[in-house]
């Protein structure tokens, strides 16, 4: 298991949020999260999970109004006192609708991925180089000059992630980018996203896939009605069966199988299998198979 | 031994000189199967599914809804035996009122005050929102909306049901509200087809279930035969429920025969196993 | 997105290497505000029929001719093939007779001042349109944009323009979706006005909804990339000034000196100095 920088990157200190429309929709938030970290967030919809991206980049409060209690601090800078587009440097976040985030204004896909870059009035050489650096990065080489709205899904989420890898943010945040997406697409973003993590990007991904999130995450932060249900590592979360499901939510399906066995044979495991590997192993075991 | 509800006889559809969507599609879909129409985007099933209620007439080929051929039957009236639900809800929706929303299809269908208002509680009553009548469509949350989106279309009673999509953007509440739903309206004998990309969901509900690539079909088999077909569904780069996935693996390594497709299956079949070798030995 | 979506957007862009193409942006909005200008000085046909054959040459050497001639058979022959006749006749203004014609026994007085205004004005709006039309379609939208940020117009200004320009389209394929969403419902096509015009509302309302939902999630992502910062923004083209531009602006030059040598020596009107001879007698 991957051991926590100490460098904290995201600091929230009792943070309330109410939409003016919605009343608490955050609860109290109490949480730190650290450089190089994969922090997964799960929760029904309605938890709070989009709020909670968005409260990091400012959006919440400043797109919205609203009223919020205590505060947020990302990189340094505390997001009330930031503009949006100040925030911007140093946190992306890719949303849920592949055609939807797209500006609208670049007539070519290097456009778009440029588009961050443009916004903040970088020269034209240097936004080049970095817009080459992030289109291979997320592997649309060879599509700089299509039309983004020509692309499947996963290839527009995919330039929605290289937008904002351009911009070189500190945290990368994504809300459910692959809930619209076919499972190519699917599995296309969370390739790109493995390698963002090898290369030790600090990342926060909201996602119903949750049998893809035991995959890339360190933490899980599990929220429901606005509150923190938990928030520790991924094994620990994923394996609180009776929590997920009183949340509505199903949990891995071999985390929740082992847990049913448990039950039914009376007997007990050191720990849940979160990924398909470690469950082949565990019950090559159980089975007894030779 | 059940009826054929829809034909599919050799049907080809092209949008354009360009793009040929269905290339010789043959298919019977018999009263009262619960199919789940899988494949990658672009591969055709959007395309297929709207020929069954005649929103897209064959280029070549037929379709054929209980004896009434779709090229020469009016869109109306194949919808009052195939139901068609949208996967954006806010594709449909257009009225200030649940009520209003839900009463839309048997309105056009000619249905007098008294049978619209049957119609409508008995829609509302089948998917949980009965007592919303008169909230506003825009106040329910999203799984809400898409239960309303489906309840319009029970409304009208059709002897099929056409589902593009009901539990993407939803939560595992959401999907088991829709797979629930779709268990009752079978036991009432209706014939449900379902465009999804969840294969769990797919094991949930599902008995037969056809793959589409590339414009035709490449699998069409039970639920069962299909999700196990790892080299079909490498070929169509779809991952089969993780249980499944969990069983292939086992089986592959060991050379056993495991073939469960959800929780329940394994726990069964798995425990059996278990207390079957502590027995024996 | 839908084929049709994708034939819109392509449709809107006309890439060709003609001389014309090559031009700068600005050169060719200059000239159609020029000739524009020079059109509505001069009240003179034949003077203007001169303009309007320069710019078709412009246009054969930008091989868009075809879309030139069609605009002038919309714009300017029907106006002509009514006004001429009608306005010889009828105009208030008339008062110098130039023939007789006689029709069903009425001797009717054909005038020429009718007659000129119903040969000008067409005449002036075919020189606005299609130098008008030369510039943009001769002008991809790269440049279009381009343009926009040299003459240094709100930025804001300029992504509505650009985004109107690539999401309309998409608009276009929405719509077309919602129409089938509500056939499905059992929308009836064969009715009268008044039922035609309540579908329409049934279309328009997701359309407005949905749009909106849309324009909200792209504000935010707009916002997130930076979109508000308070600095110039980086256009992402470049337009320069090239050979064929500055003999463009010579020839301009010249054209205007001449135009101004023939005002002042001939007036606004240099045809009057032909009239006498169209007049009988």
């Amino acid at each position: 298991m991957k051991v926590l920088s100490k460098q904290e990157v995201i600091s929230f200190q009792n943070f309330s949020y109410s939409y003016p429309t919605k009343r608490n929709v955050l609860i109290d938030i109490n949480l730190k999260v650290y450089k190089g970290e994969v922090l997964g967030i799960i929760g029904p919809n309605g938890a709070g999970k989009s709020t909670f991206c968005k409260s990091l980049n400012g959006l919440v409060p400043h797109f919205y109004g609203g009223t919020v209690k205590g505060n947020v601090t990302v990189a340094g800078m505390d997001t009330l006192e930031h503009t949006v587009a100040e925030l911007s440097t140093k946190v992306g976040i890719v949303f849920q609708e592949p055609e939807n985030q797209l500006s609208g204004l670049a007539l070519t896909v290097e456009e778009e991925v440029g588009f961050g870059l443009s916004m903040l009035g970088f020269s034209r050489e240097l936004i080049k180089e970095r817009v080459k650096e992030a289109i291979e990065k997320v592997g649309l080489k060879g599509l700089e000059r299509r039309s983004p709205f020509e692309l499947s899904g996963g290839q527009q989420q995919r330039l929605a992630i290289a937008t904002v890898l351009a911009m070189k943010p500190e945290v990368m945040v994504l809300d459910e980018p692959v809930a619209l997406l076919d499972p190519i697409g699917k599995y296309e973003v969370f390739s790109v996203l493995k390698e963002l993590i090898k290369e030790g990007s600090t990342i926060i991904i909201a996602e119903h896939e949750i049998e893809e999130l035991a995959y890339l995450t360190d933490r899980i932060l599990f929220l429901k009605e606005g509150k923190i249900i938990s928030l520790d590592n991924s094994r620990n979360v994923l394996s609180e069966i009776s929590k997920l499901r009183e949340a509505g939510i199903d949990p891995p399906s071999i985390t929740e199988l082992t847990y049913e066995l448990e039950k039914e044979l009376g007997i007990k495991f050191d720990q849940y299998p979160i990924k398909l590997s470690e469950a082949v192993k565990l019950y090559s075991e159980v089975l007894k198979i030779k | 031994m059940r009826n054929t509800i829809i034909k599919v006889e050799d049907v080809w559809f092209k949008y354009n000189e360009e793009v040929i969507a269905l290339k010789g599609i043959n298919l019977e879909i018999k009263e009262g199967e619960i199919i789940a129409l899988i494949g990658q985007n672009g591969g055709g099933k959007t395309t297929l599914a709207k020929h069954l209620n005649g929103l897209l007439k064959p280029t070549k080929g037929r379709v054929i809804v209980k004896d009434l051929d779709t090229k020469n039957t009016p869109v109306h009236i194949l919808t009052n035996i195939v139901g068609y639900v949208f996967q954006n809800p806010a594709h449909q929706i257009f009225t200030s009122k649940v009520y209003d929303e839900v009463a839309y299809g048997p309105k056009n269908q000619g249905l007098s005050q008294e049978d619209i208002k049957k119609r409508v509680k008995m829609a509302l009553e089948m998917v949980g929102l009965i007592g919303y009548e008169d909230t506003h469509p825009h106040d329910l949350n999203y799984g809400q909306m898409k239960l309303l989106t489906i309840a319009s279309i029970i409304a009208m009673q059709p002897e099929v049901y056409v589902l593009d999509e009901p539990t993407s953007g939803q939560d595992h509440n959401g999907r088991r509200a829709i797979a629930n739903l779709i268990l009752k309206l079978n036991k009432e004998g209706r014939t449900i087809i379902v465009i999804t990309h969840d294969m769990k969901f797919v094991a949930q509900v599902a008995e037969r279930t056809i793959l589409m690539a590339n414009g035709e079909i490449i699998g069409d088999s039970s639920t069962r035969e299909l999700l196990l077909n790892i080299d079909l569904l490498e070929k169509a780069a779809i991952k089969p429920p993780q249980i499944a996935q969990l069983c292939i693996e086992l089986n592959k390594k060991f050379g056993l025969n495991f073939n469960c497709l959800t929780i329940n299956e394994a726990l069964k079949v798995f425990s059996q196993y278990i207390k079957k070798k502590e027995y024996l030995l | 997105m839908s084929s049709i979506g994708t034939s819109l957007l392509r449709r809107s862009v006309i890439i060709k290497e003609t001389l014309i193409h090559k031009a700068d942006p600005r050169t060719k909005f200059f000239f159609f505000l020029w000739i524009s200008i020079w059109a509505y000085i001069f009240y003179d046909y034949v003077l203007t029929a001169i303009f309007l054959i320069g710019i078709i040459i412009l246009a054969i050497i930008g091989k868009i001719l075809k879309r030139i001639l069609l605009s002038v058979a919309v714009t300017v022959l029907p106006w002509m093939a009514f006004g001429v006749p009608i306005l010889s006749v009828l105009f208030p203004w008339n008062s110098t007779l130039m023939y007789k014609i006689e029709i069903f026994g009425w001797q009717i007085p054909f005038y020429y001042e009718g007659f000129a205004w119903g040969l000008t004005w067409p005449l002036r709006i075919g020189v606005c349109i299609t130098s008008a039309l030369l510039f943009y379609l001769t002008t991809n939208p790269a440049n279009l944009i381009a343009l926009l940020f040299k003459l240094k117009l709100p930025f804001r200004f300029i992504y509505a323009f650009a985004a109107a320009v690539q999401l309309i389209p998409l608009l276009v394929d929405e719509a077309g979706t919602i129409y089938q969403a509500q056939l499905s419902r059992g929308l009836r096509t064969d009715v009268g006005i008044i039922k035609r015009i309540w579908n329409f509302l049934i279309l328009i309302i997701p359309l407005t909804l949905s749009s909106l939902t849309k324009v909200q999630i792209r504000a935010i992502a707009l916002e997130s990339r930076g979109f508000s910062a308070p600095v110039i923004k980086t256009c992402p083209y470049d337009i320069r000034f090239k050979s064929i531009d500055y003999a463009f602006f010579i020839g301009i030059i010249m054209a205007t000196l001449i135009m101004i040598y023939i005002y002042i020596v001939y007036g606004f009107s240099p045809i009057v100095h032909l009239k006498q001879y169209l007049i009988s007698g």
